[in-house]
C-alpha cells in the first residue's frame, strides 16, 4: 500500500504546473487554462484527503524534502525546504484545495461565460496562488512558511491587479502589497531572530524551536538572548515581531486598510484569496507556532485584545457601506479578528474551528456575491438591487445559509464556532482584564455582525427592485450555482465536527466533539502539536460563572445568540420592506467617519508622507553606496582596459621592442630560476 | 626617409644591449661544461654526407638524421613563396604576365605598355 | 680548436645587432636585411654545434634555413611592394592603421 507521504509534494506541485502549462499554453488552452486548472486542483483535493485519511490512520510525518544550505563553523543551522503533516495541516490542505477547486470552477461561469479577456494570466494566477498556499500550509519550518508567504502576497497583488488596464486595480494591488509588506518586514526579523536564538526555524520534533523555548524557559536550555535579556522577554519579542507579518497578512488593525481595496480585483479571486485562504495564512502561522506563543503572556493578551478590537472595529465599519465587496470585506477583517481573539485567549480548537467554518461560509458568500453581480451586470450597489430572491433562486438560498451562519444563529455553523470563540475568551478571561475586555468587544461585534449581514441581504435580496437592473437580472449556469450548493451545504453542516456545547450539556452524549479530539492528536500525530500540549502551557486557568461549567456554556450561549438575533430583528425592521431608507444616515456625523473608515487610509497615507526623510536615506544608501560599488567594480574595468589597449599603436617598431623586451625578461626569469647564472 | 629619432635608437639600443648581456652571461657561465668538440673525421666529405642525408641513403661515415621529408617540403615551400611573390606583386588593372611575354615585347615597344606613364616616375623620395 | 662559447657569443652578437636593426630601420629593404642578419644567427649556432657533436643534423639544418630565409625575403619584398603601392614609399611605419 503506497504511502500518502510520498504524495505529498505533488499536492503543490499539482496546481504548480497548471500555473506554468498557463503561463505558456496562452489562448491554444481548452477554457484558456480553466480545465488545467480545475483538474489540478481536483488531484490536490484527492491527494489532500487521502493524506487527511492516513493521518487519521496515525501516519502524521515531518519530512525533510531539499536542505538547500548548510551552515559552516559554528552557526550549523541547516535551510531546508519539508513537509509536516499532522492533524492541522492535513485539515488546512482540506479546506485550501476544496475552496480553490471550487473557485476554479465557478471562474468559468463569472470569467469565462462572461467574457473575460487576459484568462490565461488569470488562471496562471490561481494556480500559483494555490500551489504557493499549500506550499505555506506543509511548511515544516518558519523560514520556509515565510518565503511562501511572501508568495501568496505576490499573486495575491497579481491577481488583484488583473484588470490592470483600469485606474482603480493597480493602485489597489500596489496598496494591498505595500501594506502586507510592511508587516513581513518584522515577520523577517523575526524569522532571523528565531535563528540567532535557537539555531533553527522547525516547527515540530524535539529540536522545534518552541521545544527549544519551553525548555529554556523551564532551565534547561540556553538559548542566546541579545544583550542578556531575560528569556521571556525575548521571546515576546520575537513572537510580538512574527505578529507583525501576521497582522499585515490577516488583515487586523492597524494593517486591515489594504483588504478592502482589495476587492477591485476579480470576485472568485476575492473569494480565494482575501476570504478564505491567503488571509487565513496568519492565523494559522499562529496556529502553528502555538507552542510558542503560549510561552508569553504578553503577546497572547496583544493577540486577543487585537482580535477583540478589531472584530469591533471593522464590523462599525461594515454597518454603512453601499457596495455588496465592501460589506463582506469588512466582515472578513472582524471574523479574522475573532480568530485572533480565540487564539490569544487559549482557544486554540476554537480558531481553527472558526477559521474552518469562515473559509466555508465567508467563500459561499463571496461567490454568491460573485453570482449577483453577474446577475447585475457588474454593478455593486445594493442600494439598485433588490428582489432577487425570486430571480436567484438558488444564490438566495444558499447566500442565506452564509449569512445566517456568519450572524451566528443557531444551528448553523458560525454558530458553533463563535460560540465556542467566546465561550474561552471568557472562561479564560474571567482572571485575565484583557483578556475579558477583548471578550466584550467581541461580544459587542456580535449584534452588529447580525445587522450589518442581514441589512445586505434584505438590501439585496428582499424588498422591491430599485432599478432595471434588478427588475431584469442575467441568469447564471450551474458552473455558478454548482460551487455554492456544495459550500450552502458545508455551510449548514460543518458546525457538526465540533458540537461542544452538546456534549457539556447533555451528559450523555460523549464523543461528538471531533475537532478536539483531532487537534488533541486522539488519532494520532506529531509529539508536542497536540492541543492538550498547548493548554498545559498556557498561562491561563478556566474560571465559570454560575457555579459550574454547564451554566457558563448555556449563559454565554444564550447572550450571544440574542444579541444576533437582536442585531438580525433590527435589519429586518429597518430593511426588510418592499422600499427601504436609508437608515444609516440618521447616525450623521458618525455615518461620514465609519464611511471613511475611521481616516485609517488618510492617516497612513500622512504617515508615509513624514517620514519620507527615512526612505530618502534608504534610497540615498542603496544607489550610492550598493549601486556604487557594483559601477565602481565595472568601471576599474572599463577604465584599466581604456589605457591599457593603448600598447597597440600600430608600428612594427613598438611591437618589435615589447617583444624584445618581454624575451629579456622572460629569458631572466628562466635563468633566475634554473639556475643558469 | 631616415632612421628613427634620437630617443626610439636610445630605448632600442638599451633593449638589445641587455638582451646581449643576458645571453652572454648565460653563456660565459656555461663556459666550462662543454665537452671538447667532437669534429669530423679528416678524410670525411661534409658535402657528399650532407647529400647522402637528404636523400635518407646511410653511405657516410659522419651520423646525421635523414632529411628527405623536410627536402621535399622545403621544395614545396620555395614553390609557393615563387607564387606568392608573383601574385602579390601583380598589378590589379593589368593582364596577366604571361599574355605581356608572348607578343614577343610588341606591347612593351609599341603597344599599351608602352603608351602608359612610366612606373619609376616616383623615384626615390 | 675554439670553443662553442665563442661561436654563442659571436651568434648572440650578431642577433642583437639584426634585432637593432628591426627595431630602428624606417625603410622596409633594411628591415628585412637586419631580419636575414637574425637568421643568419641562429645559423652560425647550428653549424657550431654541428662540429661540436660531430653530427651533420645542425648543417644541414642550416641549409634549410637559408633556404627557407629565401622563401621568406620573396614573400617580404611582395609584402614591400604592395606597401609601395599603397602608401607611395616604404616606410615600415606608415602601415599603423591595425591600431587601438
Amino acid at each position: 500500500m503506497v504511502s500518502a507521504s510520498a504524495y505529498v509534494p505533488a499536492i503543490v506541485l499539482l496546481p504548480f504546473v497548471s500555473f506554468i502549462v498557463a503561463l505558456f499554453g496562452r489562448e491554444n488552452l481548452p477554457k484558456r487554462g480553466a480545465y488545467g486548472g480545475i483538474a489540478a486542483t481536483a488531484g490536490s483535493l484527492a491527494l489532500s484527503l487521502w493524506v487527511l485519511l492516513s493521518v487519521r490512520n496515525g501516519e502524521a510525518f515531518q519530512e525533510t524534502y531539499y536542505t538547500w544550505a548548510t551552515g559552516v563553523g559554528a552557526q550549523d543551522w541547516t535551510l531546508t525546504f519539508g513537509a509536516l503533516i499532522d492533524p492541522l495541516s492535513a485539515l488546512m490542505l482540506v479546506i485550501v484545495s476544496l475552496v480553490a477547486m471550487l473557485v476554479h470552477v465557478f471562474s468559468l461561469g463569472y470569467m469565462n461565460d462572461e467574457g473575460e479577456r487576459d484568462l490565461p494570466r488569470y488562471y496562471a494566477g490561481l494556480g500559483l496562488f494555490t500551489a504557493s498556499m499549500l506550499g505555506f500550509v506543509i511548511a515544516d519550518n518558519l523560514l520556509m512558511a515565510f518565503m511562501f508567504f511572501e508568495l501568496v502576497g505576490l499573486c495575491s497583488y497579481l491577481l488583484i491587479g488583473f484588470h490592470f488596464r483600469e485606474p482603480g486595480p493597480p493602485s489597489a494591488a500596489k496598496k494591498a502589497f505595500l501594506v502586507t509588506r510592511f508587516g513581513d518586514y518584522f515577520f523577517l526579523v523575526g524569522v532571523v531572530a528565531v535563528f540567532t536564538t535557537f539555531g533553527t526555524a522547525a516547527f515540530a520534533g524535539a529540536e522545534s524551536f518552541p521545544a527549544l523555548a519551553e525548555a529554556a524557559l523551564n532551565g534547561e536550555a540556553t538559548v542566546w538572548t541579545p544583550g542578556g535579556l531575560a528569556e521571556s522577554t525575548w521571546f515576546t519579542i520575537v513572537g510580538l515581531l512574527v505578529l507583525g507579518g501576521v497582522i499585515g497578512k490577516s488583515a487586523q488593525f492597524p494593517l486591515h486598510t489594504w483588504l478592502p481595496d482589495a476587492m477591485e480585483g476579480p470576485t472568485p479571486v476575492s473569494a480565494l484569496i482575501h476570504a478564505a485562504t491567503m488571509v487565513a495564512a496568519g492565523v494559522y502561522l499562529v496556529a502553528r507556532m502555538y507552542g510558542f506563543y503560549v510561552l508569553s503572556p504578553t503577546t497572547m493578551a496583544i493577540i486577543a485584545f487585537v482580535g477583540g478590537f478589531t472584530a469591533l472595529f471593522a464590523a462599525t465599519m461594515g454597518v454603512v457601506k453601499r457596495e455588496l465587496k465592501q460589506v463582506l470585506a469588512y466582515s472578513t477583517i472582524s471574523q479574522y479578528g475573532y480568530m485572533m481573539l480565540a487564539l490569544g485567549s487559549g482557544g486554540y480548537v476554537a480558531a481553527v474551528f472558526h477559521l474552518t467554518t469562515h473559509a466555508f461560509f465567508k467563500a459561499l458568500l463571496f461567490l454568491g456575491a460573485g453570482s449577483v453581480i453577474i446577475a447585475m451586470h457588474h454593478n455593486e450597489d445594493m442600494w439598485e438591487m433588490g428582489g432577487l430572491k425570486d430571480k436567484l433562486p438558488v444564490t438566495y438560498w444558499t447566500f442565506l445559509a452564509g449569512s445566517l451562519a456568519l450572524a451566528g444563529i443557531f444551528p448553523f455553523a458560525g454558530f458553533w464556532s463563535k460560540d465556542e470563540i467566546l465561550y474561552e475568551a471568557l472562561i479564560h478571561g474571567l482572571d485575565e482584564p484583557l483578556i475579558l475586555g477583548a471578550y466584550v468587544m467581541g461580544l459587542l461585534a456580535v449584534p452588529v455582525t447580525a445587522f450589518y449581514t442581514f441589512r445586505m441581504v434584505f438590501l439585496t435580496f428582499h424588498g422591491e427592485p430599485r432599478s432595471s437592473l434588478a427588475r431584469d437580472p442575467h441568469s447564471v449556469r450551474w458552473n455558478v450555482k454548482g460551487p455554492l450548493s456544495v459550500l450552502g451545504i458545508l455551510a449548514v453542516v460543518t458546525g457538526g465536527i465540533n458540537l461542544v456545547p452538546v456534549q457539556k450539556i447533555v451528559p450523555s452524549i460523549e464523543g461528538i466533539d471531533f475537532l478536539h479530539k483531532w487537534l488533541n492528536n486522539d488519532w494520532g500525530g506529531i509529539e508536542g502539536l497536540s492541543s492538550h500540549h498547548y493548554a498545559e502551557l498556557d498561562p491561563y486557568s478556566s474560571q465559570y460563572l454560575f457555579g459550574g461549567e454547564v451554566p457558563t456554556v448555556l449563559a454565554g450561549a444564550a447572550v450571544s445568540l440574542g444579541l444576533a438575533i437582536g442585531g438580525l430583528a433590527l435589519a429586518w425592521a429597518l430593511y426588510n420592506v418592499a422600499d427601504p431608507d436609508e437608515h444609516t444616515d440618521k447616525l450623521g456625523g458618525l455615518k461620514a467617519l465609519l464611511y471613511n473608515n475611521y481616516y485609517q487610509d488618510e492617516f497612513q497615507v500622512w504617515i508615509a508622507d513624514n517620514t519620507r526623510a527615512v526612505a530618502g536615506g534608504a534610497d540615498t544608501f542603496d544607489q550610492g553606496v550598493i549601486d556604487g560599488v557594483v559601477n565602481g567594480v565595472s568601471s576599474v574595468s572599463l577604465l584599466s582596459s581604456e589605457r591599457i589597449r593603448r600598447i597597440q599603436s600600430g608600428v612594427v617598431s613598438n611591437y618589435a621592442l615589447l617583444l624584445t623586451l618581454g624575451l629579456t625578461t622572460l629569458l631572466v626569469v628562466f635563468g633566475l630560476i634554473g639556475g643558469w647564472f | 626617409m631616415t632612421d628613427t629619432d634620437g630617443s626610439d635608437r636610445a630605448s632600442a639600443a638599451l633593449a638589445v644591449t641587455a638582451l646581449f648581456a643576458v645571453l652572454t652571461t648565460v653563456v660565459v657561465g656555461a663556459a666550462g661544461s662543454f665537452p671538447d668538440p667532437t669534429g669530423f673525421p679528416a678524410d670525411a666529405s661534409i658535402v657528399h654526407n650532407i647529400g647522402y642525408a637528404l636523400f635518407d641513403i646511410g653511405l657516410g661515415e659522419i651520423p646525421a638524421e635523414g632529411f628527405l621529408a623536410a627536402f621535399l617540403i622545403i621544395a614545396l615551400a620555395l614553390d609557393v613563396a615563387l607564387d606568392a611573390a608573383i601574385y602579390l606583386a601583380k598589378r590589379e588593372d593589368e593582364g596577366s604576365i604571361v599574355s605581356a611575354l608572348t607578343d614577343g615585347g610588341r606591347d612593351i615597344v609599341a603597344g599599351d605598355v608602352a603608351e602608359r606613364e612610366p612606373a619609376d616616375e616616383g623615384g626615390d623620395r | 680548436m675554439v670553443p662553442p662559447e665563442y661561436y654563442l657569443v659571436l651568434s648572440s652578437a650578431i642577433f642583437c645587432i639584426g634585432l637593432f636593426g628591426i627595431l630602428t630601420r624606417r625603410n622596409a629593404l633594411y628591415f628585412l636585411m637586419s631580419a636575414e642578419l637574425m637568421l643568419n644567427a641562429a645559423v652560425i649556432n647550428l653549424v657550431a654545434f654541428s662540429f661540436q657533436w660531430g653530427n651533420l643534423t645542425g648543417q644541414t639544418f642550416a641549409l634549410f634555413v637559408i633556404a627557407l630565409a629565401a622563401a621568406e625575403v620573396a614573400v617580404g619584398i611582395g609584402i614591400v611592394l604592395v606597401l609601395y603601392r599603397n602608401f607611395g614609399e616604404i616606410d615600415v611605419l606608415n602601415a599603423a592603421t591595425m591600431r587601438w
